[in-house]
């Protein structure tokens, strides 16, 4: 401890490079949070184990612009081991303009077997009993009442785009998922039928909540193997597959962020390294003198690699604080964007920052380790003979 | 006569410069007795800055044995020679070799550091030294904020602080101008006399020579001469400067 503040004066020594390398460690600290956020959001438990929902997903095995027939829901209520079912169509449409900010994920659904399956929810405004009383009501997300400012009662119209028709819905119900993904809005199919008698018959995705996690796993297989033969082959996932399956279209996420996340660390570990050689270059008399008054090799390494760390603990826990303050506007902010989806279940993971603090310590340990070998075993009159 | 404090026996030192081997001392024999102010001189290249630095523990010798009171310290490993200069060793160099971004206090400070004294009893420490060399009031000064002969003063209460066995001075004047130089010469001379500090310098200068009680003249390694200061005359003292100065590389 008594040489802490010898650390902290080479630190700052040149003022100008600490400031720059604390930053070349900030920023690049954030985009690496930020992928975290993203990885751990992909790599979240199931809900359907954890919280014991057990949801599976059937869709068109072709994709999910392909419809299939309302009779399929019927079908596999009657599996053993299916306990609700309820069934999806996503509307699209546009909420008075078609820019980012209003996009919001609307689906048209079947109001009681909705709340069966997704038993989950609960309901913080309104009730579910005015909804499903209400044929042309609908059903928000805490998160998109607090987006838009909506209330109770207020009216909501969505121009449709895949189906010409526009609907005017009233807001009778809110709810609120566990996990706070609550940002898409919901409304009778009855209401949609009526309005486009073509709809009828169609039904984008089957939602089942099955009696426990074998019957989950069984149906899956058992679902698929049903409709294999029927011109309306059907895939079945459990709901954090389908979910995944939508960030598979991309290709390997998970990969590419790992891959991203690990050439940052690699630049700053560089970054930080090159301040370190220049700095340990720069003071080899110094470091000789210490010898000389008769800091020992090991002294001479502790100081070295306390100063790398240091360096880049100043960066890491300043990158960490503009993280956590920031995180919130950033949510915010990404909420008007494509990135929506990803926004509205970002959460402040504390993993991802003790994987912020891990990757700092190790930068600053690794960024000074060559330099302080390198200091450490310089002969003293080698070092006091040279001119820096 | 005192008791010997330091013993050099046989000692062999080389250099290589590629495949060149240097022999810069060449069995050279040497002692040292306590309380002695010692003028090493010889021209560039003699083996002075060489032998002061094997006493100081700060190289090793290739062959031959070095004895500082009962430590034979060529035979330390290099945490307990570390550990030995902390405790025996003030050095002062030609340029002050001072840490710009520590205060004046803080660079004395800095050997207190490696003893387990408390934060109260350096600054006690620190202050004496500093008072001794006459810096008291300089305390909060940064190297920059100084003139060179106070950092060399500086330097010269970093080296008394842990009141050391030996101090030794690497050309201490050598970046001086003449009134500073007098004033560090008159300090070092202070410290052998008042303080009853071994000191043994290097130097080229016939003026800090003359403080000495003892000068020792290297040449190509080899002891040449071993003479107590008090026997040579002004006169003297010119001849044999300027016999070394001749004999510097121009």
């Amino acid at each position: 401890m008594k040489l802490l503040p010898l650390i902290l004066k080479n630190v700052f020594r040149k003022k100008a490079r600490a400031i720059l390398t604390i930053g070349s460690i900030i920023l690049p600290l954030l985009v690496i949070c930020l992928m975290g956020t993203f990885l751990r959001l992909l790599d979240r438990p199931d809900p359907a184990e954890t919280r014991g929902m057990f949801r599976i997903v059937t869709r068109h095995k072709v994709g999910l612009a392909s419809p299939l027939p309302m009779s399929y829901a019927e079908k596999i209520q009657q599996l053993d081991g299916a306990f609700a079912v309820t069934k999806f169509n996503w509307f699209g449409g546009k909420y008075i303009d078609n820019s980012a900010r209003n996009f919001f994920a609307r689906f048209a659904v079947e109001p009681e077997t909705l709340v069966q399956v997704f038993d989950d929810a609960t309901i913080t405004q309104g009730s579910a009993t005015d909804w499903f009383n209400d044929r042309a009501g609908s059903l928000v997300g805490e998160d998109l009442m607090k987006k838009f400012g909506w209330r109770i009662g207020d009216q909501i119209v969505l121009i449709g785009d895949i189906y010409p028709v526009t609907i005017q819905l009233t807001i009778r119900a809110v709810y609120q998922l566990p996990d706070g993904d609550s940002d898409a809005l919901f409304f009778n199919r009855e209401y949609l039928e009526e309005a486009l008698p073509s709809f009828q018959g169609k039904v984008g995705t089957i939602w089942t909540k099955c009696r426990d996690g074998a019957a989950a796993t069984r149906l899956s297989d058992e679902i698929d193997q049903m409709f294999e033969n029927s011109p309306y082959p059907t895939k079945t996932e459990t709901e954090k597959a389908f979910q995944m399956g939508f960030v598979s279209m991309l290709g390997n996420v998970k990969l590419l962020i790992t891959s991203l996340g690990t050439i940052v660390v690699f630049v700053i570990l560089l970054i930080a390294a090159n301040t370190m050689a220049l700095s340990a270059r720069e003071r080899i008399r110094e470091i000789a003198l210490l010898r000389t008054l008769g800091f020992s090799r090991v002294t001479i390494l502790m100081l070295t690699l306390g100063e790398s760390l240091m360096l880049a603990l100043f960066g890491g826990i300043l990158g960490l604080g503009l993280f956590v303050v920031g995180f919130r506007p950033l949510k915010a902010s990404l909420i008007n964007t494509p990135l929506s989806g990803f926004a509205t279940a970002m959460t402040l993971f504390p993993e991802v920052l003790l994987l912020g603090l891990a990757i700092t310590i190790f930068v600053g340990l690794f960024s000074g380790l060559v330099p302080a070998i390198q200091a450490s075993m310089r002969p003293i009159t080698e070092g006091l003979r040279h001119i820096g | 006569m005192t008791n010997p404090l330091i013993i050099v026996e046989n000692i062999v030192k080389k250099y290589h410069r590629g495949a060149e081997e240097l022999t810069v001392l060449n069995s050279l024999n040497f002692t040292v007795h306590e309380g002695e102010f010692v003028a090493l001189m010889g021209p560039s290249g003699s083996g002075k800055t060489t032998l002061l630095n094997l006493i100081a523990g700060i190289d090793r010798p290739n062959s031959g044995y070095i004895f500082v009171g009962k430590d034979e310290i060529s035979a330390l490993s290099e945490d307990k020679l570390a550990e030995w200069r902390s405790r025996h060793i003030g050095f002062i160099f030609q340029t002050y070799n001072l840490i710009p971004v520590l205060t004046a206090f803080e660079n004395v400070e800095l050997p207190l550091l490696l003893t387990p004294l408390g934060k109260s009893e350096r600054r006690k420490h620190v202050e004496i030294a500093l008072s001794i060399v006459g810096l008291a009031d300089r305390m909060s000064h940064y190297p920059r904020q100084l003139s060179g002969g106070q950092e060399q003063r500086v330097a010269i209460a970093r080296a008394i602080v842990t009141d050391p066995t030996l101090l030794m001075a690497d050309e201490p004047t050598g970046d001086l101008d003449a009134k500073s130089a007098e004033e560090v010469l008159i300090l070092l001379e202070r410290l052998n006399s008042e303080f009853k500090k071994t000191i043994i310098i290097v130097t080229h200068d016939p003026k800090a020579a003359a403080r000495a009680s003892r000068l020792v003249r290297l040449e190509k390694g080899i002891l040449k001469e071993d003479i107590p200061t008090e026997s040579l005359d002004s006169a003297r003292f010119a001849e044999a400067a300027s016999v070394f100065v001749e004999a510097r590389p121009k």
